[in-house]
């Protein structure tokens, strides 16, 4: 009898050490380099336009970062989402349109939101993998007063290359602001009027230098 | 004694809006039933906030040295302090709360009341806890946003936390004639702390009304996880199509 007992007893801590081993295994597994590499080139090009603000201006950060931007997001899939269910009532025109749209009004507001230099720094906190081979890189833009902002970005697959799906700055998830903000124009004003607005915004961040 | 009984009307007044915000009129599918009644409040408090309170915070924050205003800020969230105590103990974080009742010791005396910090520098950090976070932690949802006249964005599960931090605010026991100016100083330093966060509002908000609502519901949700909310299903609103516009499922 005690040895049954003592055997139940080692095969629980055998499950036990088995569930604890996987945890810590999967918890322990690296994010796959090509996909933090997005997230760091895309840091060392604000770093550059923010040390650089002043003598680029606005067009200049604008132009420096424009490539870059549109080679680390997934903006097909980012539209998509932000569009929601309007997506579907959308001719393939008017998609590539609000692609394009939302593509620029990206840019601009790097452009226009990383316009000086405190001295801040970028670092990794941690990582974790999602579901749907999707990843979670997160990371803080540290000022230089100690004050941090954590920024996180969700990032998937796209023909073999990682792109960034969605930024979360402080536990405020840009696409699903966006999704709110926009869907709620394309359903009181419609289509048009979103683009009109989107566009007037790209003119507004270009035109505070 | 009249001030007391001045902050308990408000906060009744609160309360009452908040109930009659909250009464399920139309399911929009954004957890916003009362949205006619609160855009409305929502425009009053933006006027309000535009044409007085912000230009008053913009002024403020133009001449006040950064070290004066951030011992301003370190007053008002030490005096606050005690909700956060409370609250710790009530989502059972033990240790935690031990040591923001030492963060509170050793701010109001040796740190002047709190206008200093030294418990920061000492290892001691701030955490950021209120009554509408232990809901969350006990596992209530939001019910239903609403906005409150002057207070602004808020939720049917936000709405007691009110109650918790003005009867656990030492300033709601004080009977003096200074307590109108603190409690304005009060006002337009929040407000001067939040100008960089209304500028990017007004940057990128189409409807300002639904951005504010989607931050502040995300903002919630990040207090509740302490920082670590769980990360949104995107497949949820790809695959789906999404049913409606708003909140995002997360995994």
């Amino acid at each position: 009898m005690k040895g049954n007992s003592t055997s139940i007893v080692r095969n629980v801590v055998r499950v036990f050490a088995l569930c604890f081993g996987l945890t810590l295994s999967v918890a322990a597994a690296p994010l796959p380099a090509e996909a933090v590499a997005v997230v760091d080139r895309l840091h060392a090009a604000l770093l550059e336009v923010m040390q650089k603000a002043g003598t680029l201006g606005y067009p200049g950060r604008y132009e420096k970062l424009d490539p870059l931007i549109r080679k680390s997001f997934d903006f097909g899939t980012i539209a998509q989402i932000v569009v929601g269910r309007f997506w579907k009532e959308l001719s393939d025109a008017q998609r590539q349109s609000f692609i394009d749209t939302f593509t620029k009004l990206s840019t601009a507001t790097y452009a226009a939101r990383f316009d000086d230099f405190g001295n801040e720094q970028f670092r990794h906190v941690a990582g974790e993998k999602l579901k749907k081979d999707r990843i979670l890189v997160k990371t803080e833009l540290v000022k230089s007063n100690g004050e941090a902002v954590r920024l996180d970005y969700v990032l998937q697959t796209k023909s073999d290359e990682w792109l960034i799906v969605n930024v979360i700055a402080d536990g405020v998830s840009d696409l699903s602001l966006k999704r709110a903000d926009y869907t709620s124009v394309l359903k009181s004003k419609g289509f048009d009027d979103l683009i009109t607005d989107l566009n007037d915004k790209i003119a507004k961040y270009g035109a505070e230098e | 004694m009249n001030n007391k009984i001045c902050k308990l009307l408000v906060l009744t007044l609160g309360f009452l809006t908040a109930g009659c915000a909250s009464t399920p009129t139309v399911d929009n599918g954004n957890n916003d039933p009362g949205e006619g009644a609160n855009r409305v409040v929502y425009d009053i408090n933006d006027g309000i906030d535009r044409y007085l309170i912000k230009p008053v915070a913009q002024k403020y924050a133009d001449y006040t040295p950064e070290p004066v205003r951030e011992g301003i800020t370190n007053f008002f969230d030490n005096l606050t302090y005690l909700n956060v105590v409370f609250n710790s103990f009530l989502q059972g974080k033990l240790n935690q709360g031990l040591s923001d009742v030492g963060r509170f010791a050793v701010n109001s005396t040796i740190g002047f009341g709190g206008f200093f910090d030294p418990a920061t520098a000492w290892g001691v950090p701030k955490h950021d806890e209120d009554f509408g976070q232990t809901l969350g932690v006990w596992g209530m949802d939001e019910v239903a946003y609403i906005v409150l006249p002057l207070l602004g964005p808020n939720s049917v599960r936000d709405t007691p936390g009110l109650a918790t931090s003005t009867l656990l605010n030492p300033l709601f026991y004080v009977s003096s004639v200074v307590i109108g100016p603190i409690g304005a100083l009060g006002i337009i330093n929040t407000r001067a702390n939040l100008l960089e966060a209304t500028r990017v509002r007004d940057e990128a908000a189409l409807d300002a009304y639904t951005f504010t609502r989607e931050a502040y519901r995300q903002r919630r949700i990040n207090a509740i996880f302490d920082g670590d909310p769980p990360v949104e299903n995107l497949d949820e609103f790809i695959e789906s199509d999404g049913t409606e516009e708003g909140v995002l499922i997360i995994e």
